[in-house]
């Protein structure tokens, strides 16, 4: 798979040497070595496998005390303990250290997973059977005396060597749970955060094959309207001299004509006129969707829009036999709206043709123009969630389009707004049109960062809403 | 494989491969349980409240190798075995988990009903392979046809036919009771040793000749088994063949 980023190569989970010191909690720890303190008087210590004291817990004895109080002791001591603490136990993992004092060390090796992680000890202790202090004590610690010495060992803790093992062993199990449980939620977090790695690696590997995707439909789609664009250019030209040519035909300036060749000749002038229709409304949507349409919006007037609008389709509603009202109200204006009137009247003029092509003889078509919320006309169905908050400063100014022609079913409203789309492909051939017009209204009002759509609960007819943002109200939602 | 010379330590990784609920974590429970503590850790399972495996089960084995040859100084020979979470959502964690391995043992459930999510996991398992840069016809796979014991299953027949078709060496286990758990892991040892033998020289490294390692393991194991006999009831001599193919 080309571009997909490289999965990672080191291992997750194998057989990396995790130190003691990064399973193990040391409070945890230093609390089980009291509770083992606690329970059989004898200090207890755990060291990792490079020497450093990880938990401890022990009390002084009296005799060290004394042995310190002395330099040769406490140079003796010092060694001893060393010796000790650096004592590896081997292949037998413990051993028993004397101290010159006559008490013991017991040396535990900690072995997790097949390896040295640490040790512990447990000490000092005297061993049941030592009957005083050795001469070891004596040859230490010239000074001491000797009654002093055999005081302080016996208030030693004492203990039989298979105690201590018992001790060790217990102790070694406890460990090996912890360090286990340890063990066990390193890998587990490790794991964790490996697989969310690699699920994010995946994702996106996949975003990026998708915006590469996404980028060339984009591109495509710039192409395709680029080509009709240049094909819709192209196209006008000779169709304008057809045009010209028919109608100087017509006007008998090649000579008088037959009624049937005139017939002819303006057909041909129609339907170059239809074509030239169809092909500005594909220049238009092409400029539109490419935004290189150039729409200024700033303070407008509806109302000489309207009436402009009106009188420029009256013929056509007067030939069809459709009634064409504007309803404004005579006592208050309506305030203005953010938009380009030359671009509003194209829109208005686009949804009254339509609605005297649908409407039939006899019929009307009406415009009404009003600030939203129109009172009185809204249901409990049309109710908007949080309006009470939501609600804009200035409200939009709303222009219905109604008309008492065949209507459009519920389930075709959103897509009467796509190019080229026609209810009925049998509505073209009856009623003409390029299935155009909806779709450049619909991108001139987004133009305007207004709305349109059709009315819901209408019995018959269709009503086409246009709401557009008055002026000086700030964009929203 | 990892090796450390200084600690003197071979580290293999050996997965249990295959589709969910095939038996996968099965085979390392039975395998923890046929052997005696020492040589083997304790088995770590990271598993949902269903017993689902989450991201792996894991159980560690080591082995000292020491050697009366003048030269060698003994060295040890971990073994890592990890089982992959069968569940087709977990397909990225079966990838960390794969990644690295020394061979595989596939675990396929032998209910016929079962026939396709074999063949879907064994697919995912190659194109996990391919996804880490590994040919893979270059990792040693054992396969083994787990639960023979239960009804509508692929006749033994069938399964001798696939084994002798097939390249790879194919077990017939009922992991729930311990039967073929241990041919099959001895098989993937001895596949997995001879593979990084060849490229390693590892008998040299640790003083051990091939035809010793798996008596040396099965010993520390705590297991009085022959190693010949528990090879040699692959299908169809299957392992035979396919270690001859090697060679």
């Amino acid at each position: 798979m080309m571009g997909q980023r490289p999965v990672a190569r080191e291992s997750v989970v194998f057989d990396s040497i995790v130190p003691i010191e990064e399973l193990v909690e040391r409070d945890g720890l230093r609390e089980l070595c009291q509770s083992f303190h606690a329970l059989f008087g004898i200090g207890v210590r755990l060291y990792s496998v490079d020497g450093t004291l990880l938990a401890a817990a022990a009390t002084d004895q009296e005799l060290c005390s004394e042995v310190g109080a002395s330099t040769v002791g406490r140079h003796a001591c010092t060694a001893t303990i060393a010796g000790v603490v650096s004592h590896d136990p081997g292949a037998a993992r413990e051993v028993v250290v004397p101290c010159f004092t006559g008490a013991s060390y017991y040396v535990a090796a900690i072995d997790y997973d097949g390896r040295r992680v640490g040790r512990l000890i447990v000490g000092p202790y005297v061993p049941v059977q030592t009957a005083g202090p050795p001469s070891t004590l004596n040859e230490a610690v010239p000074g001491l005396d000797p009654e002093k010495a055999r005081l302080l060992l016996e208030k030693m803790p004492r203990a039989k060597p298979e105690t201590i093992r018992r001790i060790g062993t217990h102790l070694k199990s406890a460990l090996d749970l912890i360090l286990f449980s340890g063990h066990k939620a390193h890998m587990t977090s490790k794991m964790h955060l490996a697989s969310v790695r690699e699920s994010y690696r995946e994702l996106a590997d996949k975003n990026e094959r998708l915006q590469e995707a996404f980028d060339r439909l984009k591109e495509l789609d710039r192409l395709k309207s680029q080509f009709l664009a240049t094909v819709s250019h192209e196209l006008r030209t000779p169709l304008t001299s057809i045009i010209g040519y028919s109608e100087m035909l017509v006007q008998g300036l090649a000579g008088e004509m037959r009624p049937d060749q005139l017939e002819f000749v303006r057909t041909i002038h129609d339907k170059g006129e239809q074509l030239v229709k169809l092909i500005m409304g594909l220049l238009d949507l092409g400029k539109l969707e490419s935004g290189t349409m150039r729409v200024i919006l700033r303070p407008t007037r509806l109302e000489p829009v309207l009436g402009e609008v009106v009188s420029t389709m009256a013929p056509l509603a007067r030939k069809k036999g459709v009634r064409l009202d504007l309803s404004l109200s005579q006592t208050t204006a309506l305030p203005e709206v953010q938009g380009d009137s030359e671009r509003l009247r194209q829109v208005f003029i686009n949804l009254v043709e339509n609605a005297i092509k649908f409407t039939p003889a006899g019929g009307e078509v009406t415009l009404r123009a009003a600030v939203a919320p129109t009172d009185g006309e809204q249901d409990t169905d049309s109710q908007e969630d949080g309006l009470s908050v939501m609600a804009p400063t200035l409200w939009p100014v709303e222009v219905r389009v109604a008309d008492t022609g065949i209507g459009i079913p519920v389930t075709e409203r959103e897509r009467v707004f796509d190019a080229f789309y026609q209810v009925d492909s049998s509505s073209t051939r009856e009623h003409g049109g390029t299935g155009l017009g909806l779709a450049i209204v619909k991108r001139l009002v987004d133009a305007h960062a207004g709305t349109v759509f059709i009315e819901d609960g209408r019995p018959r007819g269709t009503v086409f809403v246009v709401a557009l943002p008055q002026a000086g109200s700030a964009s929203h939602g | 494989m990892q090796i450390n010379f200084g600690g003197r330590e071979v580290a293999l990784k050996l997965v249990y491969y295959g589709p969910a609920l095939s038996g996968k974590t099965t085979n390392l429970r039975s395998l923890h349980e046929l052997t005696v503590d020492g040589a083997r850790g304790r088995l770590m399972t990271l598993e949902t409240k269903d017993d689902r495996t989450l991201f792996f089960d894991m159980l560690p084995l080591a082995f000292r190798a020491e050697s009366d040859k003048g030269g060698h100084v003994g060295m040890t020979l971990r073994i890592k075995i990890f089982t992959v979470p069968g569940q087709v959502t977990h397909a990225s964690t079966r990838r960390l988990v794969l990644q690295g391995a020394d061979a595989v043992a596939f675990i396929a459930d032998s209910q016929i009903a079962e026939t396709e999510h074999n063949a879907a996991s064994f697919l995912d398992l190659r194109q996990n392979l391919k996804e880490l840069g590994i040919v893979p016809k270059d990792m040693p796979v054992v396969i083994q046809f787990n639960k023979r014991d239960l009804g509508s299953i692929r006749s033994d027949h069938d399964i001798e036919t696939l084994a002798r078709r097939g390249k790879e060496p194919v077990f017939a286990a009922v992991a729930v009771n311990g039967q073929g758990v241990l041919e099959t892991f001895f098989a993937l040892l001895d596949v997995a040793w001879r593979k990084l033998d060849g490229q390693h020289r590892l008998a040299e490294m640790l003083g051990i000749e091939s035809n010793e390692l798996l008596p040396m393991a099965a010993k520390q194991l705590g297991l009085s088994v022959a190693i010949p006999k528990l090879l040699a009831s692959s299908v169809a001599g299957s392992l035979e063949r396919y270690l001859q193919g090697v060679q």
